[in-house]
């Protein structure tokens, strides 16, 4: 109850702020009654209505049976698992594909409760393997990186 | 007589070679990612827009491999859930309930190909629903104006909160999230920009397969990792695994029940596979009474949901194709992939693109009978997909999410954003939102833009344009019961309850 009441008010924050920030979308000049402002405003004051109400009045959350309660550890995890897409991110153009889908995917693989000698042979495997698929085959580009080297 | 004309001329596009094995790969690689958990038919849709964009194929045939992706995700989604009793898409919850009895009572291989041989009648009814009420409706649908397109949508997007029913508000909340990001970026009309923030990536607006990709697979990902500790044995699939004549005797009227059950279901807006099949098991259940053995393995129950799947999954293509309103998130992501190929769904494409549309309509028939032939050898193959624990399977996903993403505009940018979408759709998905509505809205807002900024400037900024026509008039009350339905619902609840206090 009281995260979805944190979330509505962050939203609905959100929602003022994004609706002070349509208010000079004017048309320097238009033909037409309707300008670019209008559409997200009223989008915005109608969520903004509904999360109002929902701060009042949150809905109960039903939790199936097997769905686990969130802990600390599965916290945490969520979070390394969010650094390392973010790492993966950051590192694409710069150190490649395969590189950088090497480094981020060993350690998701552990994060997933993979041993060490499995997750870093089918990862590597994989890696390699979709560059070959993706960049050869399907003509998808993809960036060497650093790899850049061995390919002249 | 017409309508045959053009089938056949759809039969000739379908049936070429090089069509016949894109509708081939489609079947597997949906039915392979419909296996897998983590990754049901709209990322299995959304992933492959840019990889058929990049491959160069022609727009029928991608539209044939799209629609083959999405009924192999269908038919994937079941074998997980008569397996290891883990429905493998939210629509096959219901398969669960007696396939996995079935399967446990070493009824495996007949449960499923049984239920394969169910999802092809009636995804067969549905397609034939399809031939005779699409150009119908498509014919009717010219007639629509922009403000009669508005108030459609509206209408779209209202029911999906009175159908989905028991979180009427987070469901309108979730789909005014789509539709105000459907605003982001370049004003086509003025060319003001907006909520870019002086951003040049955002200028083009969100991307759809980034937003998409975001959405379903990255918080899919975070979502695995709560359940990391826990596996399931797959049960065995030994023994016989055709089901015999009389097994598909006992559940024929089922199958047309259901199956017409799920092309209605499938046609309306936000009802979808997930509620048809719902409805189906219940019906079936109520129909058979006693004589029922519902929930320990009754093949009746196991074919009722599987045959409306079928149904609603080729019926949601109606309003897709004809009106060119998508009625789910599959759909939507379908809208999607037509657009990056500047073909506009809608009545005229009955008469621009007749190749397109039958080509795709003989596509589904031939798809169908792929995957019910493919089903039943390659049944062991599919168990053995299973059996890859998520370490291998997560990392692989998250990386292939990563080419999709990044192969649309190869910037990674584009990778940020989407890893932004996935942390906030997590949590809206821990809230208890429903995911699908953004994506509807976010498909829907920019036409719902257009059509009520053109609708008001015939109108000349007179709103009465919105309503006073019939049509326009009709569809606001049928709005307007699709929002009094979750009150209702709740008013009966609550009845209900207090009787029991009552009696009490």
């Amino acid at each position: 109850m009281l995260l979805q009441r944190i979330f509505a008010s962050v939203l609905l924050l959100a929602c003022i702020g994004l609706a002070l920030m349509a208010w000079p979308y004017q048309a320097a000049f238009s033909y037409e009654p309707v300008g670019p402002r209008a559409f997200p405003l009223l989008m915005l004051g109608l969520m903004g209505s509904g999360l109002l109400y929902m701060i009042f009045r949150p809905a109960p959350i039903v939790h199936s049976e097997d769905d686990p309660q969130l802990d600390r550890e599965t916290l945490t995890k969520i979070g390394i698992c969010v650094v390392l897409l973010l790492v993966f991110a950051g590192t694409f153009e710069p150190l490649g594909f395969i590189i950088s889908s090497i480094l981020i995917g060993i350690p998701m693989a552990r994060l997933y409760g993979g041993r060490w000698l499995p997750s870093v042979v089918i990862i590597s495997l994989m890696s390699i393997g979709l560059y070959l698929l993706f960049d050869r085959v399907m003509d998808v580009p993809l960036p060497l990186g650093l790899l850049d080297v061995l390919e002249n | 007589m017409d309508t045959l004309n053009y089938l056949g001329q759809g039969f000739g596009v379908a049936l070429t070679p090089y069509n016949l094995v894109t509708a081939l790969c489609g079947t597997l690689i949906g039915t392979v990612v419909g296996l897998l958990p983590g990754l049901g038919p709209i990322n299995g849709v959304a992933l492959l827009i840019p990889i058929a964009f990049a491959l160069g194929l022609p727009p029928e045939s991608a539209l044939i491999l799209l629609a083959a992706v999405y009924l192999g995700c269908e038919y994937g989604g079941r074998i997980s859930s008569i397996l290891l009793n883990i429905p493998g898409e939210a629509s096959t919850v219901m398969t669960t309930l007696d396939g996995y009895p079935m399967a446990r009572q070493g009824l495996a291989g007949v449960a499923l190909s049984l239920s394969a041989w169910s999802s092809f009648i009636g995804a067969f009814i549905a397609t034939c629903g399809m031939v005779l009420f699409a150009p119908l409706l498509a014919k009717w649908a010219i007639a629509f104006g922009p403000a009669e397109y508005f108030v459609l949508m509206v209408f779209a997007i209202v029911c999906l909160g009175g159908m989905a029913g028991d979180r009427p508000l987070k469901t309108f909340i979730a789909a005014l999230i789509g539709l105000f990001l459907s605003s982001v970026g370049i004003d086509a009309n003025s060319g003001v920009y907006r909520f870019t923030g002086d951003n040049i990536h955002l200028t083009d607006g969100i991307q759809f397969v980034v937003l998409v990709l975001g959405l379903f697979s990255i918080s899919e990902i975070l979502l695995l990792l709560e359940k990391t500790h826990r596996g399931q044995e797959a049960v065995k699939a030994t023994g016989r695994m055709m089901f015999n004549f009389k097994e598909a005797a006992s559940v024929f009227t089922v199958n047309i029940r259901c199956g017409v059950l799920g092309f209605i279901m499938g046609v309306l807006p936000g009802a979808g596979a997930t509620l048809a099949s719902a409805v189906a098991y219940m019906t079936e259940k109520r129909i058979a009474g006693a004589s029922g053995t519902f929930g320990q393995g009754d093949k009746r129950g196991l074919a009722a949901p599987e045959t409306a799947i079928g149904g609603a999954a080729c019926g949601a293509l109606v309003p897709m194709l004809t009106l060119g309103v998508p009625g789910s998130g599959t759909t939507a992501v379908m809208i999607g992939a037509l657009s990056l190929y500047n073909i506009t769904p809608g009545p005229l494409l009955f008469q621009q693109q007749p190749d397109i549309v039958w080509g795709l309509i003989a596509s589904l028939f031939v798809a169908n009978v792929m995957l019910v032939i493919l089903n039943i050898p390659m049944i062991r193959i599919f168990t053995r997909i299973l059996a890859v624990p998520n370490w291998a399977l997560v990392p692989v996903i998250a990386i292939i999410t990563g080419i999709g993403v990044y192969a649309v505009h190869a910037t990674t940018f584009d990778l940020f954003l989407m890893i932004g979408i996935g942390i906030f759709g997590y949590i809206l998905r821990k809230l208890d939102f429903p995911l699908s509505p953004v994506l509807l809205g976010f498909i829907l807002g920019g036409l719902m833009e257009q059509n009520l900024r053109r609708a008001l400037s015939i109108s000349n900024g007179a709103l009465e344009i919105l309503w006073s026509s019939p049509i326009t008039f009709g569809v606001w009350v049928l709005t307007a019961i699709m929002l009094l339905m979750p009150l209702l619902r709740i008013w009966r609840k609550r009845s209900v309850a207090r009787r029991a206090i009552a009696d009490v």
